[in-house]
């Protein structure tokens, strides 16, 4: 089967645990639910699980409001840690 | 320009001008500054900052007009730097110009308050480099915007 890849985006501490801030995340062309992409990132970087479940999703630069949405080939799915602008 | 995004130092003044205006009596601005701060890894001399532009433009705009609606704030200043700030350096200016100084306050008080708490920016610290091991350069330390 032909694979394509999301594009994943890690922010602040999510970048700090994984060491990177971009990731292509092989997927079917089919795509993968958003929780499912989040389960295979915790389990390939266990320091970034406690951060994931303190953080907002993004995909193509809209908050995702189910995390049983489908990412597609292409997509850009984004890590949001708590944020601290200022 | 009332919202900004940018790897540029920030102007105390250019953003007095931006808030200037006939019938504005109340202009209040606030500007964050790097602390020297003694953190995890010793004194802080930087703060590293990030933004996922795209978001963080729609939320500010988002807030830019909640100001306008909410305290009648004619103009409105946003803006944030990304990249490495050094200790004293500006991150981000806050302001509102509004007819009189109550509706200022508390338009810059909100405006500064939902920055921090939903528009989408991280800062890391970067202490006094030490004997340790240096940490490997970051890939990506903002994301540019106009």
């Amino acid at each position: 089967m032909a694979r394509e890849s999301v594009t994943v985006l890690l922010f602040g501490p999510a970048r700090q645990a994984t060491g990177t801030g971009e990731l292509a995340w092989p997927v079917s062309l089919g795509g993968i639910p958003a929780q499912t992409l989040l389960r295979e990132l915790a389990r390939r970087f266990p320091r970034l699980a406690p951060t994931l479940r303190v953080s907002r999703f993004v995909r193509n630069g809209r908050y995702l409001a189910r995390l049983s949405t489908r990412l597609r080939p292409g997509d850009e799915f984004a890590v949001h840690p708590p944020y601290g602008g200022g | 320009m009332s919202v900004r995004l940018t790897g540029h130092p920030l102007s105390v003044s250019a953003a007095m001008r931006a808030l200037s205006g006939r019938g504005l009596g109340g202009v209040v601005l606030f500007a964050g500054r790097v602390r020297p701060d003694l953190g995890p890894s010793g004194p802080v001399v930087a703060l590293v900052y990030e933004i996922h532009e795209m978001p963080a433009l729609r939320r500010l705009r988002e807030l830019e007009g909640a100001a306008r609606r909410r305290f009648g704030a004619e103009r409105v200043v946003l803006w944030h730097r990304f990249g490495r700030l050094k200790v004293g350096e500006v991150s981000a200016i806050v302001g509102a110009a509004c007819a009189h100084r109550a509706q200022a306050f508390a338009a810059t008080r909100y405006l500064i308050e939902e920055l921090k708490a939903s528009v989408p920016i991280w800062k890391t610290e970067r202490a006094r480099p030490s004997r340790r091991p240096r940490p490997r350069p970051s890939r990506r330390v903002g994301r540019s915007a106009g």
